[in-house]
């Protein structure tokens, strides 16, 4: 008998119709006790894709595919098969999964999206990352974007894989994405431009990771406990001076600029804005998954 | 006057212009402490990063962080690091590596430039600081009546910046007291 694995996909506001990491919770959910049988994961209702959500759709099939004899997935309209298509989905996932529609004719209508800043990459080392870095480097500089920006957005990325490579060993490594939008995605609609920087491991998550090491026993009762205690600056697993300081800077500065970083490891997930933070319990899942929303200022109409 | 010193440059630019990961930081801090053991005693090795265009915190702390600490230490013997950059966004994974230490470095804007300070200093600390950079070297006498101090506060004062690689120091010809000097 095959699982259906749910999505959540809301159907009004901001976020309508969009595949995020929020979305994928009942899949993260109704993947607990496969048991071999054949997998459908139903993404017909699936609008619009962003990278937090490709990533955790890498990391959802990664823990499906060794636990069932078919992973199928169900897709409709052009857009989103497309979108998987640009973002090298079907080269990664391809032959791994069954899909309903034929995706071949995709690949040779491809055409490069300008917002395509880093395509779903897969990566298992921490050498890994500068190749990666330089990459998104050289996008971001042909296209026009400042000094400042490209920082913003290049250490943003090199810290959330370090922490991925370093910490979050599993079999399949870890997923990265980023995507830049001629609008804003998070939250309420207002004027300007985003990027979105997302990434997911497999590995044992920051809870189990901080629990390593006796000092953070207080602080990691629950994962959510776990997740705020690793947002502050200089906590980390092995305690030793400098470490721990990567991530609480990111997302002081994505929350500076009027964007956030968001946090999933276990059953947690927390949300740094600029003045505050929420957590929220969320379905147990393996792994680590973050996403950083990086807002462009625009200048103001006549200025 | 203060003594002259072996002083050289290592242009981290020529390494790369996109510094990120704890990996590459390790890479170039050692070929940091290579060019740094290379110079004699009372060397200054000079680490200019400018041309450089991004430097992640995980690189800094590695590559900076760490390397400020061992001199700190004494583990160079009396070596000294001078870093060489402009005031810009750069500096901020720079300074937050060395403020989480609780050190810090003498920063200049370009070779021969007015010196400042990167990292975590007390005030009172930079106030010593400004007056040995003022004089170029001083004793602890001399210092202590600039700065209106009594020779045990100063002398603390100074030892302190001694420690934290910020000023050399040498037995005066008296041999009763050191003279402080500025590294760069």
């Amino acid at each position: 008998m095959e699982t259906l694995l749910k999505l959540d996909i809301r159907r009004r506001g901001a976020m309508s119709g969009v595949l995020t990491l929020g979305s994928l919770d009942p899949a993260f959910k109704g993947c607990a006790g496969l048991a071999g049988d054949p997998v459908v994961l139903d993404l017909r209702s699936v609008e619009f894709v962003e990278p937090a959500g490709l990533c955790g759709l890498a990391a959802l099939l990664e823990y499906v595919i060794p636990r069932s004899e078919e992973v199928v997935l169900l897709l409709a309209g052009y857009n989103v098969p497309a979108y998987l298509e640009r973002m090298d989905f079907f080269r990664l996932f391809g032959d791994r999964v069954r899909t309903n529609i034929d995706v071949a004719p995709l690949e040779e209508r491809r055409r490069h999206n300008p917002g395509t800043l880093q395509e779903l990459v897969n990566f298992h080392d921490e050498g890994e990352i500068p190749a990666i870095i330089e990459r998104i480097s050289e996008i971001l500089e042909n296209q026009g974007y400042l000094l400042k920006e490209r920082v913003a957005i290049c250490s943003t990325l090199s810290e959330i894989c370090a922490n991925a490579a370093e910490h979050g060993a599993s079999s399949f490594g870890a997923y990265a994405a980023v995507q830049a939008y001629h609008h804003i995605v998070s939250g309420a609609r207002r004027r300007g431009e985003e990027v979105l920087v997302a990434i997911a491991d497999g590995g044992v998550g920051v809870r189990k990771t901080l629990s390593r090491n006796p000092a953070h026993a207080r602080y990691t009762a629950t994962d959510n406990d776990a997740l705020r205690h690793a947002l502050k600056m200089g906590v980390s697993a092995t305690g030793e001076i400098g470490r721990g300081g990567g991530l609480t800077l990111v997302a002081q500065k994505a929350a500076e600029a009027g964007g956030s970083l968001s946090i999933r490891s276990g059953s947690g997930r927390i949300t740094v804005y600029r003045n505050r933070k929420n957590s929220r319990n969320v379905p147990a899942f393996p792994g680590t998954f973050v996403r950083v929303s990086l807002p462009r200022h625009l200048p103001a109409k006549n200025a | 006057m203060a003594e002259e010193r072996a002083r050289r440059v290592f242009r981290v630019s020529d390494v790369g212009r996109l510094m990120v990961t704890r990996r590459a930081g390790r890479e170039v801090r050692e070929a940091l402490e290579e060019a740094l053991l290379g110079l004699p005693k009372g060397g200054v090795l000079y680490v200019d990063t400018r041309g450089v265009e991004m430097m992640d915190y995980s690189f800094a702390d590695e590559a900076l962080g760490i390397l400020v600490s061992r001199v700190a230490s004494g583990e160079h013997g009396d070596r000294h690091l001078v870093l060489v950059e402009e005031d810009r966004d750069l500096l901020e994974n720079v300074e937050a590596s060395l403020r989480q230490r609780g050190l810090a470095m003498i920063r200049v804007p370009k070779l021969g430039g007015e010196p400042s300070v990167v990292g975590g200093i007390k005030d009172h600390l930079l106030e010593t600081l400004r007056a040995i950079h003022s004089a170029g070297s001083i004793t602890t006498a001399e210092l202590a009546k600039r700065l209106g101090l009594n020779h045990t506060a100063c002398n603390n004062r100074a030892t302190n910046l001694f420690k934290l690689g910020l000023v050399s120091r040498r037995p005066g010809a008296s041999g009763r007291q050191y003279v402080y000097e500025r590294i760069a």
